[in-house]
C-alpha cells in the first residue's frame, strides 16, 4: 500500500474545495471531541500530582455550605496518619465591583502556618512567608491573579463581605507561585473570626489535612468520619481529587453527558463523511475501471479508497487537535472557578485517541462506497458517466 | 505459420438489459497469430468492443472457449486474472482515460506499481515509454495540459510500459483529430513493425483499418469469414498504411 501514496494523496485532494471543507468538518468536531476527552482525561484519569496525593479534605456531611466545629481539628490532628490539619473556609466577598467577572476570584480564610505546610508546592519566599505569618491582616495571593490585578507586595485589597458582612482590609504580604491554581487569595482565619460576633465563631467550612501516606487516604479518610460518627455533625473525608470532582458532580452524570456527546459528535461526523466518501467515489467509478484494467484488483482499489478516506479524517484530526489544544491552553487561563480545568492539556494518549477515531472515521464512512466501487464489474465501470 | 495468440471457439456473450436479452456474440471463432496487427471492423453494436473486452479478460463469456496467450481465461480467479492482465495486455480506450491527478509520467507509471520494482526503475521504465511515444519533454505534464493526440500517446505509452504481449486498443483514433490520429495509428503500426508486438484494434474508421495487417468485421454479434465484409462497407486494404 506504501507505493500507493502518492496516488492516495492526490486524489484525496483532487477536488480541494470538497476535502478542505471535509477537512473543516472532522477538525471542527475532532476539536471539540479532542476537548471532551481532555477534560474526561483531566477529571477522571490523569494522574493525581503527589502533593495533592497526599492531602484531604473534610467537610460536613450534610452539605458543603453547612460549617463544622473548629474543635475537630484537634480531633483529626490526633488520627494516627495525619501530619498536619488546616481550617479553610470559603469567604466569598466583593472586589471593586461586582459586575466585572475580571474581580472574581477565590478567597479563603485559612490556618496561615498549616497551609504552608499542607500546601507544600507552593512556592514563596522565605521573607514573604514570614511577613505573612506575622500580619493578622496580611494576605497571600497567586501569581496568576497578581499579574490579572496588578497586584505588588504591599498593597491594600479591600474586600466587601456578603457571607460575613463587613469591609475587609488586607495587605499583601505574599505570592506564590505554582503550577496549578496559582490565582487564590488566603487570609488568617482569626482575622474573620475577630470581625464575627462571638457566637458565629469557631466554626470551619472545610478541613485540609495533610497526611504521611497517599495509599493509607482511605483508610485515613475512613478512620476521621468515624470520629464523628455518632456526632451531631458528622462529616466527609474524601481525596483532594475526589472533592474538586464533587463539584462537577453537581452538573450532574458528567461521564455519561461528555459520552453522549462525544458518541453523537462522531456520528455527525461519520455521516457528513461517509456522504464526502459516496460522492468522491461515485464521481471516480470510470477511473475504477481503467485501474482494474491495468491490472489492480478489488482488494488493492477498495484500499486506496479507503485510505484516501483515511488520509482526509487524520487531516481534519490533526487540525482539530490543534485548535483544541489552543483551546485547552485558553480554558487554563480560566479563572478560579473553573479551577478544575487548571490541569486541562491535550495529553499525547487523547491525541493518539483522536487520530484514531478520526482514522475510524474515514475507514468506516468509506467502507461501503469502496466495496461496492471495487467490485463493479470493469465494462460497468468503463460505461459509467458519473 | 506463427504462434497463435488468442484463438475462440464458439464464443459467445449474451446479457439481460433492463428486460432485454441482448446476443453480443454468437460463436465467435477466431485465431490471431503473434506479431499480427488485426482491426476489428462493424457496425455500431456489431460486437466489436464486447470481444476485445473478453479478450482482455475485463469480461466474461457466456459461452464458448477462450484462449489467451495460451491461457484458458475461464479458469482464472479474479485476483489471477488482473496479475495476468497487468502483465500481458496493455489497453489503449477511445477516451484515453488518463488519471486527471497525474502527471503523465505518473499515469505511465501505474501498472508498473503493481510488479516488484522499485521507484527509480518504475520512473526509468516509464519515462522511456514516454520517450518511445515521442513525449519525453511532457513527463510532467498533466492531462489536462496535453492535447487529445499527445493524451493518447500517453495512454499508449502506459499501455506498453509493463511490455505486454498483447496490445489492444478500443478505437483509439475516435476522439482525435485526422492529424493526431495519423500520429497514433503510425505509433501503434511501429509498435507492431518494429517491436513485434501484436495488436488487436477496434475501429470504425477504415483509414485506421488500412495500418492493420488484418481486418476481420463482425456483424450483429457474428464474426464474419476472412476477407468478407457487410454488404454496404467498403473493404480497406490492410496493411496498405
Amino acid at each position: 500500500m506504501f507505493r500507493y501514496v502518492s496516488l492516495i494523496t492526490k486524489n484525496a485532494l483532487r477536488n480541494r474545495r470538497r476535502s478542505i471543507l471535509t477537512i473543516c468538518s472532522i477538525a471542527a468536531s475532532l476539536c471539540l471531541l479532542s476537548l471532551l476527552l481532555a477534560i474526561y482525561n483531566a477529571l477522571y484519569l490523569s494522574d493525581t500530582p503527589p502533593a495533592q496525593a497526599r492531602r484531604l479534605v473534610t467537610r460536613n456531611k450534610i452539605s458543603l455550605t453547612v460549617p463544622m466545629p473548629v474543635y475537630y481539628r484537634d480531633r483529626i490532628r490526633q488520627v494516627p496518619g495525619v501530619v498536619a490539619v488546616g481550617v479553610n473556609q470559603w469567604f466569598g466577598g466583593i472586589y471593586k465591583d461586582e459586575r466585572d467577572p475580571n474581580n472574581f476570584f477565590a478567597r479563603f480564610a485559612v490556618d496561615p502556618d498549616a497551609l504552608l505546610t499542607i500546601q507544600s508546592e507552593y512556592r514563596i519566599p522565605e521573607d514573604q512567608k514570614e511577613a505573612f505569618l506575622r500580619d493578622r491582616t496580611g494576605c497571600l495571593v497567586g501569581a496568576a491573579l497578581a499579574k490579572r490585578l496588578g497586584f505588588k507586595l504591599g498593597d491594600k485589597v479591600l474586600l466587601r463581605g456578603d457571607i460575613f458582612p463587613g469591609d475587609y482590609e488586607f495587605t499583601i504580604r505574599a505570592i506564590y507561585e505554582a503550577d496549578e491554581g496559582d490565582d487564590v487569595m488566603f487570609f488568617h482565619i482569626n482575622y474573620l473570626y475577630e470581625s464575627l460576633p462571638v457566637g458565629r465563631r469557631d466554626f470551619a467550612g472545610t478541613f485540609t489535612i495533610l497526611i504521611d501516606d497517599p495509599d493509607s487516604a482511605t483508610s485515613i479518610a475512613k478512620a476521621i468520619d468515624s470520629l464523628f460518627e455518632n456526632a451531631t455533625v458528622q462529616t466527609r473525608t474524601e481525596t483532594e481529587r475526589q472533592f474538586a470532582l464533587s463539584f462537577i458532580a453537581f452538573l450532574g452524570n458528567v461521564k455519561m453527558f461528555l459520552f453522549s456527546i462525544s458518541a453523537a459528535l462522531t456520528f455527525t461526523i461519520l455521516l457528513v463523511s461517509a456522504n464526502t466518501m459516496a460522492m468522491s467515489v461515485r464521481e471516480r467509478i470510470r477511473e475504477v475501471g481503467v485501474l482494474k484494467t491495468l491490472g489492480f484488483t478489488s482488494r488493492a482499489i477498495m484500499g486506496i479508497i479507503v485510505a484516501e478516506a483515511a488520509f482526509i479524517g487524520v487531516a481534519g484530526g490533526i487540525v482539530g487537535c490543534i485548535f483544541a489544544s489552543l483551546l485547552c491552553a485558553a480554558l487554563r487561563q480560566a479563572p478560579a472557578y473553573l479551577q478544575i480545568v487548571s490541569g486541562l492539556r491535550l495529553e499525547s494518549y487523547v491525541i493518539a485517541v483522536s487520530l484514531l477515531i478520526a482514522a475510524l472515521i474515514g475507514v468506516v464512512s468509506s467502507f461501503v462506497p469502496a466495496w461496492s466501487a471495487s467490485r463493479t464489474k470493469i465494462v460497468e465501470a468503463l460505461k459509467f458517466s458519473g | 505459420m506463427s504462434e497463435i495468440v488468442i484463438q475462440t471457439r464458439n464464443l459467445s456473450k449474451e446479457f439481460v438489459r433492463d428486460e432485454f436479452h441482448v446476443v453480443a456474440l454468437k460463436d465467435v471463432d477466431i485465431d490471431i497469430h503473434k506479431g499480427e496487427f488485426v482491426a476489428l471492423m462493424g457496425p455500431s453494436g456489431s460486437g466489436k468492443s464486447t470481444l476485445l473486452h473478453l479478450i482482455a479478460a475485463m469480461d466474461r463469456p457466456t459461452g464458448g472457449e477462450i484462449r489467451v496467450l495460451g491461457e484458458d481465461l475461464r479458469s482464472l480467479s479474479d485476483r489471477s486474472i488482473a496479475r495476468w492482465r497487468n502483465e500481458h495486455i496493455g489497453f489503449v480506450f477511445q477516451s484515453f482515460n488518463l488519471i486527471p491527478v497525474l502527471t503523465a509520467l505518473e499515469n505511465v507509471e501505474l501498472p508498473l506499481k503493481l510488479t516488484n520494482l522499485k521507484k527509480k526503475e518504475r520512473l526509468k521504465h516509464a519515462e522511456t515509454a514516454l520517450k518511445l511515444v515521442g513525449l519525453g519533454e511532457r513527463l510532467n505534464h498533466m492531462p489536462r495540459q496535453l492535447s487529445g493526440g499527445q493524451e493518447q500517446r500517453v495512454a499508449i505509452a502506459r499501455a506498453i510500459v509493463t511490455d505486454p504481449d498483447l496490445i489492444l486498443a478500443d478505437e483509439p483514433t475516435g476522439n482525435l483529430d485526422a492529424a493526431s490520429a495519423q500520429e497514433v495509428l503510425t505509433l501503434l503500426s511501429r509498435l507492431n513493425k518494429e517491436f513485434g508486438k501484436t495488436i488487436v484494434m477496434v475501429t470504425h474508421d477504415p483509414h485506421a483499418a488500412r495500418f492493420a495487417t488484418k481486418v476481420r468485421y463482425l456483424e450483429k454479434g457474428s464474426l464474419l469469414p476472412e476477407g468478407q465484409a457487410p454488404a454496404d462497407w467498403v473493404l480497406p486494404a490492410a496493411g496498405g498504411a
